[in-house]
């Protein structure tokens, strides 16, 4: 197995709205990585790219439309995903590329905006639950958070303002961070003070969103030696996807991050980790999450070295263990995936001594970077490590300066060109054999549960197979009690979309262990008849069903939980098998959904000079330098050479009369498949002197013969968006 | 070290499958192939899914994945590509050597997404190419500058729909073989001229999976593995505008890789079945020429009807043709086997609006040491 290094790292200012597409500002992170590790374009063997939810920049199939952007044009590429995992996800699957031996150097690239979202890229995160069993509580991740944060300070005994200073730390220390969004000097007052959004959660406790890239370049260890740097190493990874079933465990402790960290720590050959890394940067969303995670880290279960550190000060820049020197994703931004490589070229610049302000003041031979994602599920971790002592270099990076980064921050959408899109995505998900019954189970007023004898688990929700005893079938159901225990709660102020509820209304959300069900084995739902200040963890709860006539086979028929009093407690719970429901025709049924986000999408730099000349009938290209070549449309970078380009200052002229027709289509459909009333021609038009062509349509009679090679000319509109591009023959 | 096929399992192609949810679909396809492989879930090292978010319709695909296959814990993480993609980078994590046993899983539930035209519409850029009519439009720009620079006309794009279709018949997990003419095709309902209804494959429902494993563990618990030769990917620009519509250089990439490894100089000459994306039907020969198939007559060519006759399975495709693959290389595809099958080249393209591809080559036994 080949050694692999880390040579180099380029990113973006992290922003909460750039003006630059996502293949410009991926292209800006590759170019200035691979200036970093004085490679060319050509000497990458391999790219691979992680990006969270394609929700967020709101295109399908979002890794594909990243490729010329990411430097892999006619290259091997691959796109992984683990959800906010993916940023360290990423520098793993790269290690991947040149361990194995298959290639010499890989570029590995993070990006994401968040921004197209409209209203807010929260509203994303209602289509993480699962579409059946639990978006139709309308939850979002806000409330999950909510959720493990509750219990996590339930079963450590940490109060809020202990947990704010971590914030209020990682946005100090983002302060001297070039790429930080938000940095600045704040208070445990000002973060208790701050909105209260979903109890315990406020706003100064969470990360903001981002739009920004990240990118480093890998290296099999003959390469990184002939560069003759210093090679910082990936010395050990892990990565972990606990089940999806999310209420089914306690989510005080984040197993999954520790299983990882020790899949990294033998590889690693790391036995005592609090003693043997020097610098931690784990995943901080949230200022309990680094608390939360460092638990997962540090392998304890019980808590306290982590509680020990942070009242004595170790986790600050200058304490023995030095935590998010970075700023983490609470002082320099959260771009989901690109937050997790950001961790990553921090430990590159921490261990090769090019972090400048941040430089922790210890000797740091060894860092350990995490990322976490999905429904409390993923961890990712990654150790690195120097070689040797610690290399004092004078660096580029040393005194970067948010002036020397690429991104152009929008204050909002509507001051640069851009395009408006409403996706129409319905679904519907089949149910299946379990969930047919489990629901009929909700339409007569009962939770109903699967047995596995395999592992002795009445599971909730009931499933076909278990999933820790290798596919056993399971087939045994039963009804049980709708009574159950609050596992943790939060009291929320806001919607799925993070807009705040009207005056006074608050929605409850608890995990309930359901009664009769295996330990802590529960489910997620609404609170109700019940004061939020008097709810508890361990409070007894009693199902409301909504009446007879109006339920309908969901999860809603169970209107809410409320506070079951000791004088109703049944005693022992009642469990009764259930004959499963047969699957016909008429019982066989889905559930109906849809994606509940519109979109804004900057036109970026080279669509901001494509459609202001279009608005005058004009069209340039964007001379590269480099390739010595004249791009249409007008781009913000060159594919080919990954020269950044600016559209504007390196414009040429094309004259717009000056179109000719080398493909042309006559289409019947709309974009969703439906006949056309009339026929529309699509034409791709070339122009001389210049490379790439326009694709539009063409106005006029869709009777007329379109030919190959007649002469087209831009019809001029101040419409923003490819469907308003078009041509019309010349003469 | 040599990384083998251990077992395979599929569930489907239907055009339809409300009885099983996409968890049900994929546990079935699962417990072929451990069954197959000799092996538990449990057993595993890891697991890489194939899967896109908006194809399954929820965010973070990968949250629901680890529970169908059995391995909740493990590690695992989704490659966002054809299964062949996913297939691709499970070998390469099996050839750090610090994995021995890995799963590759990719499902369609196509039956599930409601406006699937709508779906391939936004995978467009939003600035440049959604044009608001059906993106099939591209299909049809590529078609015409793919005819215009080879040999082939009108009627050889639709032979090879009628072919493949008529084949499909011999395959029982078909659900869209048929016997039809080329004039049929060329006559019926056009989308974005000249490209026609029957000319785009139709969708389908079916869950794939594969388990891999090192050639040591493969002979020691596999039924009757088979190895791997060579895998390659690649992508041409994303960039639609500039991008050479008549050719595929993300094929010629994969292809590049996958038959470099697997020692193979003239592929037509050296294979003896294979697997060629036709999602359109002018994409298959134009693979053909990426893949320097040319127009070789290879009567043993996507014998189990490929997409036109399986139904386009979204991610699931390269996993679908290396399904029959790994029976032809076993002698066990029955009514359609291609006798002496040796060495199988399967080729899988992600479809609209990408030029990504992925490339494996199997063997039936391991030819060079």
């Amino acid at each position: 197995m080949t050694r692999v290094a880390v040579i180099g790292a380029g990113m973006t200012r992290f922003v909460r709205r750039a003006e630059e597409t996502p293949g410009e500002l991926a292209s800006r992170a590759v170019a200035m990585a691979l200036a970093d590790a004085g490679l060319g374009l050509e000497d990458i063997d391999s790219v691979c790219l992680g990006t969270a939810p394609d929700a967020f920049d709101g295109v399908h199939m979002k890794g594909e439309h990243l490729i010329a952007g990411a430097g892999a044009t006619r290259k091997p590429y691959l796109r992984h995903f683990v959800g906010g995992g993916t940023g360290v996800m990423s520098p793993i699957h790269g290690w991947m590329h040149v361990a194995s031996g298959k290639f010499d150097t890989c570029l590995v690239v993070c990006e994401e905006k968040m921004s197209p979202c409209v209203p807010h890229p929260a509203g994303a995160f209602l289509t993480i639950f699962d579409h059946t069993t639990e978006q139709p509580l309308e939850l979002t991740l806000i409330h999950i958070f909510a959720l493990e944060m509750a219990r996590f300070m339930h079963a450590y005994g940490y109060t809020e303002e202990e947990i704010a200073r971590v914030s209020v730390t990682h946005k100090r220390n983002a302060l001297d961070h070039p790429a930080a969004q938000i940095p600045e000097e704040i208070t445990v007052a000002d973060v208790m003070a701050s909105k209260l959004l979903s109890w315990p959660v406020k706003r100064l406790d969470i990360s903001p969103t981002s739009d920004g890239a990240v990118a480093i370049v890998l290296a099999s260890e003959d390469v990184a030696r002939a560069r003759g740097i210093t090679p910082v190493w990936i010395e050990g990874v892990g990565y972990r996807l606990d089940t999806a079933y999310w209420c089914t465990r306690d989510l005080a402790f984040p197993e999954y991050v520790a299983l990882a960290a020790q899949d990294a720590y033998r590889m690693a050959g790391i036995t005592r980790p609090a003693e043997e890394i020097d610098v931690w940067e784990p995943y901080d969303p949230f200022d309990y999450k680094a608390l939360h995670h460092m638990n997962g880290l540090l392998l304890d279960r019980t808590g306290r070295t982590v509680r020990r550190l942070l009242e004595s000060g170790a986790f600050e820049r200058d304490g023995s263990h030095p935590m998010c020197p970075s700023g983490g994703a609470l002082g320099v931004g959260n771009p989901i995936s690109a937050t997790g490589l950001m961790k990553i070229a921090e430990l590159y610049f921490q261990l090769s001594g090019q972090a400048g302000k941040r430089q922790v003041p210890r000797e740091v031979h060894r860092g350990i970077a995490q990322a976490w994602g999905d429904l409390m599920q993923v961890g990712t971790v990654v150790v690195m490590s120097s070689e040797g002592s610690l290399p004092i270099r004078q660096s580029n990076w040393s005194g970067v300066t948010a002036d020397d980064l690429p991104g152009t921050p929008l204050k909002s959408v509507a001051d640069a060109p851009h395009v408006e899109y409403h996706p129409d995505l319905p679904y519907a998900w089949d149910h299946g054999y379990a969930l047919t019954t489990y629901l009929e189970g909700f339409r007569v007023g009962k939770i109903r549960a699967s047995y596995c004898a395999g592992c002795d688990r009445m599971m909730i929700p009931a499933r076909p197979f278990c999933e820790v005893c290798d596919l056993r079938a399971v087939d045994r159901y039963f009804d049980l009690p709708d009574t159950g225990t609050v596992q943790t709660y939060t009291i929320s102020h806001v919607d799925w979309a993070s807009a705040p509820l009207p005056e006074g209304k608050v929605n409850i959300f608890a995990v309930v262990a359901i009664d009769g069900a295996a330990e802590k084995m529960g489910l997620v739902h609404l609170l109700g008849e019940v004061d939020p200040a008097e709810v508890r963890i361990g409070m007894r709860v009693k199902a409301v069903w909504k009446p007879e006539t109006e339920r309908e086979g969901k999860v809603t028929d169970l209107a809410y939980f409320r506070p079951l009093a000791p004088e109703e407690e049944a005693g022992e719970a009642e469990v009764v098998m259930v004959k499963p429901a047969e699957l016909t025709r008429a019982t066989a049924g889905s559930i109906r959904g849809r994606i509940p986000l519109d979109y804004a999408y900057t036109a970026g730099l080279g669509g901001r000079r494509f459609y202001t000349d279009l608005a005058e009938g004009k069209l340039s290209g964007t001379w590269c330098p480099e390739c010595e070549v004249l791009l249409i449309p007008p781009a913000g970078f060159c594919e080919e050479c990954l020269e950044v380009l600016d559209p504007e200052a390196q414009a040429r002229a094309v004259d717009a009369g000056s179109g000719v027709v080398t493909a042309h289509t006559l289409v019947f459909e709309d974009r969703a498949g439906r006949p056309l009333d009339a026929p529309v021609w699509v034409v791709q038009v070339e122009f001389p002197d210049a490379v790439g062509s326009v694709i539009g349509r063409l106005l006029g009679d869709p009777e007329d013969e379109v030919l190959l090679g007649l002469p087209v000319e831009l019809v001029p509109t101040k419409e923003v968006g490819p469907e308003h591009v078009a041509f019309r023959a010349v003469g | 070290m040599g990384v083998a096929v251990m077992g395979v399992g599929m569930c489907g192609a239907f055009p339809a499958s409300d009885g099983l949810s996409y968890r049900e679909l994929i546990a079935r396809a699962a417990q072929m192939a451990y069954r197959d492989a000799g092996i538990v879930p449990s057993q595993l090292d890891g697991a890489v899914s194939v899967e896109e978010d908006f194809v399954s319709g929820y965010s973070i695909a990968d949250e629901y994945v680890p529970d169908q296959l059995g391995v909740p814990r493990k590690p695992v993480y989704t490659i966002c590509g054809d299964f062949l993609h996913g297939f691709g980078s499970a070998v390469m994590q099996i050839e750090t050597g610090r994995f021995e046993l890995v799963v590759v899983e990719a499902y369609s539930k196509a039956s599930n997404v409601l406006h699937k035209d709508e779906l391939l519409h936004f995978a467009f850029d939003p600035i440049t190419e959604r044009l608001g009519v059906s993106p099939h439009y591209l299909a049809a720009l590529e078609m015409q500058h793919f005819l215009a620079g080879s040999g082939f006309d009108l009627d050889d794009v639709a032979e090879v729909a009628r072919r493949n279709r008529e084949i499909a018949l011999d395959n029982p997990l078909a659900p869209y073989g048929g016997r039809t003419t080329i004039e049929d095709i060329l006559e019926s309902r056009p989308v974005a001229l000249p490209l026609t209804e029957p000319m785009i494959a139709r969708h389908a429902d079916a869950a794939v999976v594969v388990v891999l494993g090192t050639d040591e563990a493969a002979r020691r618990l596999a039924r009757k593995p088979v190895f791997v030769a060579g895998t390659g990917w690649g992508s041409a620009s994303s960039i639609v505008a500039r991008r050479d519509l008549g050719t595929s250089e993300g094929t010629e990439v994969a292809a590049g890789l996958a038959l470099a490894e697997a020692g193979i100089e003239d592929a037509a000459a050296e294979c003896d079945v294979f697997y060629v994306s036709d999602l359109y039907a002018h994409r298959q020969l134009l693979h053909m020429d990426a893949l320097g198939l040319g127009d070789a007559e290879l009567p043993a060519l996507n014998p189990d009807g490929g997409c036109l006759g399986m139904g386009d399975l979204f991610e699931a495709n390269g996993g679908a043709r290396l399904y029959d693959a790994v029976l032809q290389l076993r002698g066990e595809a029955g009514s359609h086997q291609i006798e002496g099958a040796g060495v199988a080249l399967v080729h899988g393209w992600r479809g609209l609006p990408t030029d990504s591809a992925a490339v494996a080559v199997l063997e039936r036994e391991r030819r060079t040491a």
